[in-house]
């Protein structure tokens, strides 16, 4: 079993490395995530359908290319899992709900097709809170769960891509961020989370929420990992005419580039705001203080819009949103979740002069943010505002506006910034709380300047010990 | 812009064909005016002097 705990916890880029010099045989590796998915995600509910049969089928023949010295991917053997945002060939993908329980894709998606191409081992489709929105009630295919406590929210949209990484039930796996939801379950899980420059990645075959903000992007347990994950999904697809044609460059040789003289901006209403809670702000001071003594040079500065990213982005990433679901909210309301379908309504609802002011408020946040970058190559923050809340404290009904603002605006204002600006953005572990729950810090880089963020990124974690910690009962 | 009613969300929704119950009608008026109040203060920014356009296309950092 202690073995077995090893090899589950190793990173994807060290299982490739195994399995390349024939040390670990993918059908090994594939059998210890499924045992392990077997004994513990009862209780997580990370997966919604795990493709155990398939997934033996491709380690097999991924053995049988190690060996006969066959050319190996970079990600060769290493099994991973997606949200169930993504399509699968032949493999029913619900997006978290009922209205899709029964739909199978006769294609897959073009990140999966790239993650395959590069050699990755498919276990599973990941839970997710319903058709990637937040505040689902009731979870169709279970109430996924914190693997640090799970009486906790283990964060969403991508719940189990948070929980799947955290828990060694994959080696890494695949989200879909539209205004923070690889990055919030990747705080709240104490994993990495990378949001890629929008159009960095082809959204073919992901269900969409909101056409100019969903971004496929990584969960993994390393930086590393994340870079070598973007690697093999990003560059331009003509499937999704609005992806990149930007060249790709090669990440993970950025990685080992130095810190020192890197210009980091601390955004003062994310650190020192009030919504702020005092150990998220220790952590996450103590973290720019980590990268100062690296030789970045940090400087607090003042973005007096980003208080308002919340709600710019639910009066536009969800009117698109409702956009998407019109049909079924007037013909199968019953079959959405109660919260689902209210924030659907309430998107639907929202007068045209609210849009616009709202979406004449996103084109002044993007400027801001863009002379901000001008200044620094890096914007630092928390990811959250607090650790993993009690699931329970976000069910009920909504009684009153305050806790609208409490439940929805408050914690968006963290992660919308980058989504509304399409900038990339990562989550890392630094810190956890006294009760034991991880704390994150958010790095947020300039345009297709990924390289950027994941050298910073890395350099922190190498000399933090965060990312070694794991959920208890995992081991 | 003044609160909105649950009577005048009520007839909104109904005029888009969308069904809603009492329930559901009372807590998206919560969410609706909170969006509305949450927003504001943006009206008070200089917002007739940018486009609202998403703003994609931006070019790789150099």
């Amino acid at each position: 079993m202690t073995a077995d705990r090893d090899l589950a916890f190793l990173s994807a880029r060290q299982i490739a490395a195994l399995v390349r010099e024939r040390s670990v045989s993918p059908v090994e590796i594939t059998r210890v995530y499924l045992e392990r998915i077997e004994r513990l995600d009862p209780r997580l509910r990370a997966y919604i359908t795990v493709m155990a049969e398939s997934a033996l089928h491709s380690a097999r023949g991924a053995e049988t290319a190690v060996m006969r010295r066959q050319p190996l991917g970079p990600l060769h053997g290493v099994p991973y899992a997606v949200k169930d945002q993504f399509d699968t060939a032949g493999v029913r993908t619900t997006s978290g709900s009922r209205i899709l329980e029964h739909h199978v894709p006769v294609e897959d998606a073009t990140t999966i097709t790239r993650l395959n191409a590069a050699g990755g081992i498919l276990l599973g489709k990941l839970n997710l809170t319903e058709f990637a929105l937040g505040g689902t009630q009731q979870f169709p295919f279970g109430q996924p769960r914190n693997p640090w406590n799970l009486d906790h929210d283990p964060g969403g949209s991508s719940s189990g891509s948070g929980i799947a990484v955290a828990a060694g039930l994959c080696a890494a796996s695949l989200g879909e961020d539209t205004g923070g939801s690889v990055r919030s379950p990747a705080s709240f899980c104490g994993v990495v989370g990378l949001r890629p420059t929008w159009s960095r990645v082809s959204r073919h075959g992901s269900f969409p929420l909101s056409w100019s903000m969903d971004t496929p992007g990584p969960l993994t347990r390393t930086v590393e990992d994340a870079a070598w994950l973007l690697q093999a999904i990003a560059g331009y697809d003509a499937k999704d005419p609005l992806s990149s044609r930007a060249p790709v460059p090669e990440y993970a040789s950025a990685l080992g580039g130095a810190v020192r003289g890197l210009r980091v901006g601390v955004i003062r209403e994310l650190v020192f705001g009030p919504e702020t809670e005092a150990e998220v702000r220790e952590s996450v001071v103590a973290a720019a203080r980590r990268l100062e003594r690296l030789g970045a040079v940090t400087e607090e500065l003042s973005l007096r819009l980003v208080p308002f990213a919340g709600a710019i982005f639910m009066a536009l990433g969800d009117a698109d949103g409702a956009g998407v679901h019109h049909r079924w909210l007037r013909t199968r309301p019953g079959d959405y979740d109660q919260g689902t379908r209210r924030r659907l309504l309430t998107a639907s609802l929202i007068p045209s002069a609210i849009q616009q002011r709202a979406a004449r408020a996103r084109a002044l946040l993007r400027a801001e943010l863009r002379e901000a970058l001008a200044r620094f190559d890096l914007l630092l923050c928390p990811t959250a505002h607090q650790a993993a809340p009690p699931i329970s404290a976000a069910r009920g009904a909504i009684s009153g506006r305050q806790e609208v603002a409490g439940r929805f605006f408050t914690r968006r204002s963290y992660v919308t910034p980058a989504a509304l600006a399409g900038l990339p953005a990562i989550a890392v572990p630094c810190g956890f709380t006294r009760a034991g729950l991880p704390i994150s810090l958010q790095l947020i880089g300039r345009h297709f300047d990924e390289a950027t963020v994941l050298r910073a990124a890395h350099a922190y974690e190498r000399e933090s010990e965060w990312s070694q910690r794991r959920p208890p009962g995992t081991t | 812009m003044s609160d909105l009613t649950t009577d005048q969300v009520g007839a909104l929704a109904a005029a888009l064909g969308l069904p809603a119950t009492a329930d559901d009608l009372a807590e998206v008026t919560h969410r609706l005016n909170a969006l509305i109040e949450a927003l504001a203060p943006l009206a008070d920014l200089p917002l007739e002097a940018v486009e609202p356009v998403p703003g994609f296309g931006e070019a790789p950092a150099s």
